[in-house]
């Protein structure tokens, strides 16, 4: 079994790996994901998240992952500026913009620690991978947001950079809260060592804009590509040289 | 308290020294830490320096960066050992009181043109790239990118029910 593709957290993770996957580390895998879910999701009634949106129980009584997750989610925002944050308009503690990437990367560990070397994982197109594919890098096509079924480019996933996340208004709506008026890019790709950093990065730069793009490519050893209104591309200058978009 | 100046001036001009001593070793500096050309393509070669000439500046470092994973290492070009060629050159980052330190140098025409100090630490301690600013692209064919051997797809994230019409599922049925 090379090929896995399972439900979970509401999209779909498709796992391939060089090697053959032992039943038992696919279980693992999909506990990695399950696990995080039943906690931290605010769709089920019953998990520790959804008892403290209600009030039934207190954030110093929560466990100490769920306090560890918090604190993240507020350094992510201080990092970003408040263009990220863990805080819904109504004032509900929601950590969905970094649960699913714990995920990836507690799956992606469990993969590591049980001897798979070169793998991918996309959980709903964020994209972990290690090692490399048979006779190449990792290539990852990364969707036109105008026509979804078409691929705007193809990058390479060169060590350290492994994680790939896409943030855009075109799959599931107007998701994002956007922190500018301006709402200038409609989907928004990083390319970093994390698919934390990954994740929530695009989500950041999604909703703040460029000012923020240009700040976060400034000071932190990551890659970006948008797409704004308009259907116009940016791409830093080292994912440029290495992706299929050509230079203006 | 006089003692505490002479220290402190001591540690200043350690500091300089450092810089400096960067700046002189530059020509042979292998472990440039700039990002893009340490990035471990395994279809890169690093640039080659020459070990008998220490005024050989290492290639600049977007020609040693513009290869992509797919062309061949024989591509990758080296600064003559004569003059000083064209381009931007980083030297290694020394280590100093105020953070990581590293030196980059313009030279145009032949000569020396800008000396930049780069802080290379970021507030995880993880160096920089230098500039890696968004510049607007091209949307090339679409065509070169859907022939791309790919293996995966990135887009933004999709419901259990879009997965369906999603490239990435026409991926998994393909078996890759």
């Amino acid at each position: 079994m090379a090929d896995v593709v399972f439900n979970t957290m509401g999209t779909t993770v498709s796992l391939h790996s060089l090697t053959e996957l032992a039943e038992p580390d696919v279980l693992a895998v999909r506990e990695a994901f399950a696990r995080l879910d039943r906690q931290f999701s605010l769709y089920r009634a019953d998990s520790e998240a959804s008892r403290i949106a209600r009030g039934e129980r207190r954030l110093t009584a929560s466990t100490s992952e769920f306090r560890e997750a918090y604190a993240r989610a507020i350094e992510w925002r201080e990092l970003t500026m408040g263009a990220f944050t863990p805080h819904r308009p109504d004032g509900v503690i929601d950590l969905s913009g970094i649960v699913k990437a714990m995920a990836i990367t507690a799956a992606g560990d469990e993969l590591r620690g049980r001897g798979y070397d070169d793998w991918i994982l996309n959980a709903g197109g964020d994209i972990l991978v290690a090692g490399n594919a048979a006779d190449s890098l990792w290539l990852a096509g990364i969707v036109d947001p105008a026509d979804r079924a078409a691929l705007l480019c193809s990058v390479p996933l060169i060590a350290p950079w492994q994680a790939l996340a896409t943030s855009g208004t075109a799959e599931r709506g107007e998701h994002v809260w956007r922190t500018s008026t301006a709402a200038e890019f409609v989907q928004v790709t990083v390319l970093a060592a994390t698919i934390e950093e990954a994740d929530v990065l695009a989500t950041a730069i999604l909703s703040a804009g460029c000012t923020l793009r240009d700040d976060v490519l400034d000071c932190r050893d990551v890659d970006v590509i948008t797409v704004d209104r308009e259907g116009q591309i940016t791409a830093s200058q080292r994912v440029s040289r290495h992706s299929t978009l050509v230079s203006a | 308290m006089r003692k505490r100046a002479v220290y402190a001036s001591i540690l200043s001009s350690a500091a300089v020294l450092a810089v400096g001593w960067q700046i002189g070793t530059m020509g042979t500096a292998q472990t440039s830490v700039v990002a893009a050309t340490t990035a471990s393509d395994p279809a890169t070669t690093p640039p080659s320096t020459s070990g008998s000439n220490g005024a050989t500046a290492e290639a600049p470092s977007d020609t040693t960066t513009t290869d992509t994973p797919t062309t061949p290492p024989d591509t990758t070009t080296t600064a003559p050992a004569t003059a000083a060629t064209d381009g931007t050159y980083t030297g290694a980052s020394a280590s100093t009181r105020f953070g990581n330190v590293q030196v980059q140098i313009t030279v145009a025409g032949g000569q020396l043109t800008e000396v930049t100090a780069l802080q290379l630490t970021d507030s995880d301690g993880k160096s920089v790239q230098i500039s890696n600013r968004a510049a607007p692209v091209l949307r090339e064919e679409a065509l070169t990118a859907q022939s791309a051997a790919i293996q995966t797809v990135s887009g933004a994230t999709y419901t259990s029910e879009a997965y369906i019409t999603s490239l990435q599922s026409a991926l998994d049925q393909a078996g890759l």
